[in-house]
């Protein structure tokens, strides 16, 4: 790969928590468990004798889940970054589509903090920043718990600083 | 209510209730609601010889039931609010401030109007969903139109102080003036457009049902088509093919007439835009011009091949995403000189509204042709495989392989309409071939940048750059942008963050000082 010599937007400049690897391969799991349970099914709907179909579905699906489940934890921990400056809350999600969001402090409206069950296993918290449009909310994934706590606090504040209805 | 009283803004602290002759509105609308149900019960007591009365009395209930809304309904306009209190159950309050009132639209459907009445929709700041607009269904006509020159000159009030008004013009609707009124030659373009298909299949759709039950109009059908097909195949396809188009040309050409009939486009000093249409259903929408963040251009191909399109303002407020229900149209599918200059005249911009536009490049070419001819080839390859397994129709399989021929074309042109532009005050898109747009969006109303690159765009090095707004479709995207192209792009969009994102990035010879703000980050970029 050549870097062009072009100016480029930097990454954000903080990495998420390494435990959010956890999460995101608890995940995975999950929806492999999906899967499997679909194989299952179709093994006892199934009226013909020849098993043969469901083995080799299985060995395909088995193989290309695994490499999802030891990559994508990997690969997502590598994209996902995340920055507050003076003036924007810029992050970057993502692993084979990746985003680049930028929202300026100036607009954002609402700042959430949400901690499913594995996350709060994990000490783990997701910010979720909106703005008035319905399609330029920030979501800030795998946090730790304490680091995302002050940094509601700090969003907070800075969007309370701010007049008029950022629209 | 009679002319002699105050005027509503400033009036009492008394809730008031909808108009009385609602309560002959209501029960029908009810009635209609659960007609239904209705039948099922009647039917179902004949069968059963059920007594009349118990048939009777359900229509009762839903007259009660339609009548209770007039009497649960209650609003007031006090102390700088507009309060509305509605439901017996589940009650609910409505509260906005007056001065976040945005738009006003006042629709009359049919029943409305032979009584008299007039729907007041209020929408206000925020563009949040539908349950945030006020809606009083419905006042008496007058009324209607009054609130809603109040609630608009108010806005007018609002410049005013600012700015002293040179004498004492109070009245709202002084001074219009009209920018667009529908010629009834521009009906023309009505089959041009796919509503006419729509109300087709809409037809077709709710017929079938009642058709399929009806033997005998299946056995006249079927005669017919066996007439129709004793003239030779051909003759017959061409046959229904021709009265299919009338069919649908019909249904087009009544549909615009129902719903821009008298279409009027006015602007007042008070900084508002009104519409009116509708031949039935009359429809009257004002928008504040302040809140107008841009305008769509619409060239539909068939709109398109005729030199016509549509006009659609980006607006907030109007609570819906995309044109937000037609409340923010602005000109019906007319000739592209009245869309250009109403689109000129409306944003001010005229740069944004016909200048060039910078195209994206070869890799942007190069995926349109990709992505109109690899779904072709596959499904020609299907077909053509399908042909050797198993006897197809020789028709099915030049159906299959026509795609191929076409998706070039369509690649050609998609390519040639995508583009973007910037100009001082808006940032311009262009994108689509069946269904092209221009969107100008207004700057100041760009709330967000995002960058967006999938798995094969990051490999043509091309991006999707989405200014994210809070004025109708939300986001607007340029797509397949060079990536080069997209960082300058992004800091022209929003310069304040991008001053912290890219620092000397962006100046020539920045990429130097990026190396060295990435070598600060935790990981090493790739």
């Amino acid at each position: 790969m050549t870097v062009p010599a072009l100016p480029r937007l930097r990454e954000p400049a903080n990495l998420v928590c390494p435990r959010a690897r956890w999460l995101w391969l608890i995940g995975g799991i999950g929806q492999a468990v999906v899967l499997a349970g679909l194989q299952v099914g179709w093994w006892f709907i199934d009226r013909r004798d020849a098993r043969g179909p469901h083995v080799v579905v299985a060995i395909v699906v088995g193989v290309l889940v695994l490499g999802y489940l030891i990559v994508m934890p990997i690969w997502r921990y590598r994209v996902h970054r995340w920055e507050v400056t003076a003036t924007a809350v810029y992050t970057q999600t993502g692993w084979l589509t990746q985003e680049r969001r930028i929202a300026p402090l100036s607009r954002v409206q609402t700042v959430d903090l949400t901690r499913g069950p594995i996350a709060q296993l994990l000490r783990l918290a997701t910010v979720r920043v909106t703005t008035a449009s319905a399609a330029g909310h920030l979501v800030i994934h795998g946090l730790d718990r304490d680091h995302a706590a002050v940094l509601v606090e700090r969003l907070t504040a800075a969007a309370a600083a701010e007049r008029g209805d950022a629209t | 209510m009679s002319d002699g009283i105050p005027p509503i803004l400033a009036g009492d602290a008394q809730w008031r209730r909808l108009d009385a002759r609602m309560l002959l509105v209501h029960p029908v609308q009810e009635a209609v609601r659960f007609l239904p149900a209705l039948l099922v019960v009647f039917v179902n007591g004949r069968s059963n010889g059920r007594s009349p009365w118990w048939d009777l009395g359900f229509l009762a209930a839903i007259v009660v039931v339609g009548m209770m809304r007039w009497f649960t309904t209650r609003y007031r306009i006090w102390g700088g609010q507009i309060e509305l209190r509605q439901g017996l159950l589940n009650r609910r309050l409505l509260m906005t401030p007056a001065d976040r009132v945005r738009t006003v639209d006042v629709t009359a459907p049919i029943w409305h109007r032979a009584l008299g009445l007039a729907k007041v929709e209020i929408g206000t700041a925020g563009g949040g969903p539908r349950e945030h607009r006020i809606v009083l269904d419905a006042l008496a006509a007058p009324v209607a139109a009054e609130l809603r020159g109040e609630l608009l000159h108010r806005l007018t009030q609002a410049r005013a102080d600012q700015q002293p008004a040179p004498d004492g013009s109070v009245v709202q609707e002084d001074a219009e003036q009209v920018l667009v009124a529908l010629d009834p030659t521009w009906i023309r373009y009505a089959p041009l457009t796919t509503s006419g298909l729509v109300s087709a299949a809409a037809i077709w759709g709710f017929s079938a049902q009642y058709v399929e039950q009806a033997d005998d109009l299946q056995e006249k059908v079927e005669g017919a088509v066996d007439r129709v097909a004793a003239l030779g195949v051909g003759l017959a396809v061409v046959a229904g093919l021709l009265a299919a188009l009338l069919l649908v040309s019909l249904l087009a050409v009544s549909g615009y007439v129902l719903t821009y009939w008298g279409f009027r486009l006015t602007r007042h000093t008070g900084g508002t835009l009104h519409t009116r249409r509708g031949l039935l259903t009359a429809r009257a929408t004002s928008l504040e011009e302040k809140r107008i963040r841009g305008v769509e251009i619409g060239r539909p191909l068939g709109l398109r091949l005729a030199g016509a399109g549509r006009l659609s303002a980006v607006t907030t407020g109007l609570g819906h995403e995309g044109t937000q229900g037609g409340s923010a149209w602005l000109t019906p599918p007319a000739p592209g000189e009245v869309v250009t200059r109403t689109a000129v005249s409306v944003i001010g911009d005229e740069p944004a509204v016909v200048g060039p536009i910078t195209r994206h490049g070869r890799a942007a070419r190069r995926r349109r042709y990709t992505r109109a001819s690899v779904p072709a080839v596959l499904v020609c390859a299907a077909t053509v495989w399908g042909a050797t397994r198993v006897d197809l129709p020789a028709f099915l399989v030049v159906a299959g392989c026509l795609p191929v021929v076409f998706a070039p074309m369509l690649a050609a042109d998609r390519y040639a309409a995508l583009g973007h532009a910037v100009t001082p005050a808006h940032f311009v898109v262009r994108s689509g071939s069946f269904s092209q747009r221009r969107d100008a969006l207004s700057r100041d109303g760009i709330i967000g940048v995002t960058i967006r690159e999938s798995f094969f765009q990051r490999r043509a090095g091309v991006v999707t750059l989405t200014a994210t707004t809070a004025a109708g479709r939300q986001r607007y995207h340029a797509v397949d942008l060079p990536v080069e192209v997209s960082t300058p792009l992004a800091a022209e969009l929003l310069p304040g963050p991008f001053a912290d994102l890219c620092g000397a990035d962006l100046h020539p010879g920045g990429a130097a000082a990026e190396v060295s703000q990435a070598g600060n980050a935790v990981a090493a970029d790739l």
